[in-house]
């Protein structure tokens, strides 16, 4: 479709127009944590570091950072080894049931958070806590973290290893080399990048999530989401919500833009 | 290539891991959908009944259930409205050494952080907030927040198919149906819009069925408005077996939702 130059012209304003859209509330999210008016009116009336310097001091914060980071850790450790082993299974198997697996490991992905958090918090009180002795803390985030943080790791593997194909892995058997030699020399190099890039995308997912988290985590264990979240009615804890803000969308969109360099725009579109 | 024993040796964790700790759960929620509560001690009696269900036709639960749909119609609208023309603009119309660069401004936002986008337009349409002092009005909290909120948190998940969508659709289709004296709007309509409708429709997977399950962003940007999710919510201390009936409507909606969209031949793109 040749166009004109001025539908071309409105392209582009309307373009513009979706990225302000877009990153606009992001922006004021992070110049309201230098607003020196306490209730974020706008514009501010001033700029201040003093949040900043209160959040880093705050205990509340500092505790809920370190539970995010150790959940979202033990959830990718878990994540990685399951997924690969799923992800190897169903592109160099065929067998029956295949379909039914693939559609299994996006469940957790796809049915709303709320369904799956109320079904793993009765799983904790029901079974987890009576028989077992388990409280909800770091080890169930970390359970259920680790069920919907499979999926992005798998996409990201089964990806690579369609586009590899299986002839390096037959020439290699061919060679001699036994399964496990082949995938300790042949295969797993050639995985690499894309289950580092998995494990990126996996933690990033981690440190976001909040619905399953409201369910499996006890009281005494909250991640920086529920943190922000326990705090955001909170009047005078508003100024602080605004800088763990601000650090959550940097931490999360770190090991993104790593997993983009690493493996391609196709690694970070593993979330749809 | 492998032998079986390899096969089974790397289906056995992960299936453990999904079907135990993960199908089990689900499994049980749904069954409680089918048990009751006691009304003096709020436990769970496991004896079958449809009371849950028959419950939720009543005009209160109804008219939420209504609300929920009209808002995730909306935003799915709203959603294809305005990623049909960007994604077109990223595919077609933006020079070509910019098109990784758009794509990663629309996949960075995609993963930041869900909570803080969502609170984001909390700090937008409170009162004397950017809205406000900018365009002399806010929607305040409430239904229309929650849909504002709703489409900016879905719309990366409607670009990205659309713009592969446009990716795919050869150049050539464009050429020969102005070549046939097309004008822009016709082209649009009889060419582009056909080709697209998969990438659209897989698009609205995301933006209608995430929209049906969210409570949170509704808590923080609707004020008193009542939707599934937070009628779940509310339910699950005193009534679990009826937040469990409330769940599994949703759940229901997105089956159908997914089978009619799977008609279209769009999940296949997935």
């Amino acid at each position: 479709m040749r166009s004109g130059v001025r539908t071309r012209a409105s392209f582009w304003v309307f373009a513009l127009a979706v990225l302000a859209f877009i990153y606009v509330p992001l922006g004021v999210v992070a110049i309201n944590s230098f607003n020196s008016d306490r209730t974020f009116g706008w514009p501010p009336p001033g700029l201040t570091t003093r949040w900043w310097s209160a959040a880093l001091k705050a205990p509340g914060p500092r505790d809920a950072l370190r539970t995010s980071v150790e959940a979202g850790l033990g959830a990718t450790a878990i994540a990685l080894v399951l997924a690969s082993l799923l992800a190897l299974a169903l592109t160099r198997y065929r067998f029956f049931g295949r379909n039914a697996i693939s559609l299994l490991v996006i469940l957790p992905i796809a049915l709303p958070g709320i369904v799956t958090g109320i079904a793993l918090q009765s799983v904790i009180q029901n079974v987890l806590n009576p028989v077992f002795g388990i409280n909800a803390g770091l080890f169930t985030i970390i359970v259920g973290h680790a069920t919907f943080c499979i999926v992005v790791v798998f996409n990201n593997v089964t990806a690579r290893l369609r586009r590899m194909g299986g002839s390096l892995e037959s020439a290699s058997a061919d060679l001699g080399a036994r399964p496990l030699t082949t995938f300790r020399l042949v295969t797993f190099p050639l995985l690499r990048t894309a289950i580092l890039a998995g494990a990126l995308l996996a933690f990033a997912l981690s440190f976001d999530e909040i619905v399953v988290t409201t369910f499996t985590a006890g009281p005494g264990t909250p991640t920086l989401p529920i943190w922000i979240f326990n705090n955001l009615f909170r009047p005078n804890q508003a100024p602080v919500v605004n800088v763990v803000a601000v650090i959550l969308v940097a931490v999360s969109i770190l090991p993104v833009w790593l997993a983009l360099r690493l493996s391609g725009t196709e690694a970070a579109e593993s979330r749809l | 290539m492998g032998s079986k024993k390899a096969l089974v040796g790397l289906l056995t964790p992960p299936m453990l891991w999904l079907v135990v700790a993960y199908l089990g759960a689900l499994a049980a929620i749904f069954a409680t959908a089918f048990f009751t509560t006691d009304p003096f001690t709020n436990e769970v009696v496991r004896t079958f009944t449809t009371e849950n269900f028959k419950a939720l036709l009543s005009p209160t639960y109804l008219r939420i259930i209504g609300r929920t749909l009209f808002i995730a119609v909306m935003v799915t609208v709203l959603c294809i409205v305005i990623a049909v023309p960007f994604a077109y603009f990223m595919a077609r119309v933006a020079p070509r050494r910019l098109r990784h660069l758009l794509v990663a401004a629309v996949l960075v936002p995609l993963w930041a952080s869900y909570l803080v986008k969502a609170y984001a337009w909390r700090t937008m349409v409170q009162p004397g907030g950017v809205l406000d002092s900018t365009f002399g009005t806010t929607p305040g909290y409430g239904f229309a927040a929650v849909v504002l909120t709703l489409t900016y948190l879905w719309l990366p998940y409607m670009i990205l198919p659309v713009y592969a969508g446009f990716e795919r659709l050869p150049e050539s289709h464009l050429e020969a149906s102005a070549d046939l004296g097309a004008k822009g709007l016709h082209t649009f309509r009889r060419v582009i819009l056909p080709a697209l409708l998969p990438a659209i429709a897989a698009g609205t997977v995301f933006t209608f069925s995430l929209s049906l399950g969210d409570y949170i962003a509704v808590q923080i940007v609707g004020g008193t408005l009542q939707v599934l999710g937070t009628t779940v919510l509310q339910n699950i201390t005193l009534d679990l077996p009826f937040a469990a009936a409330l769940g599994t409507t949703s759940v229901v909606i997105m089956v159908f939702y997914l089978v009619a969209v799977g008609r279209t031949g769009a999940l296949d793109n997935l």
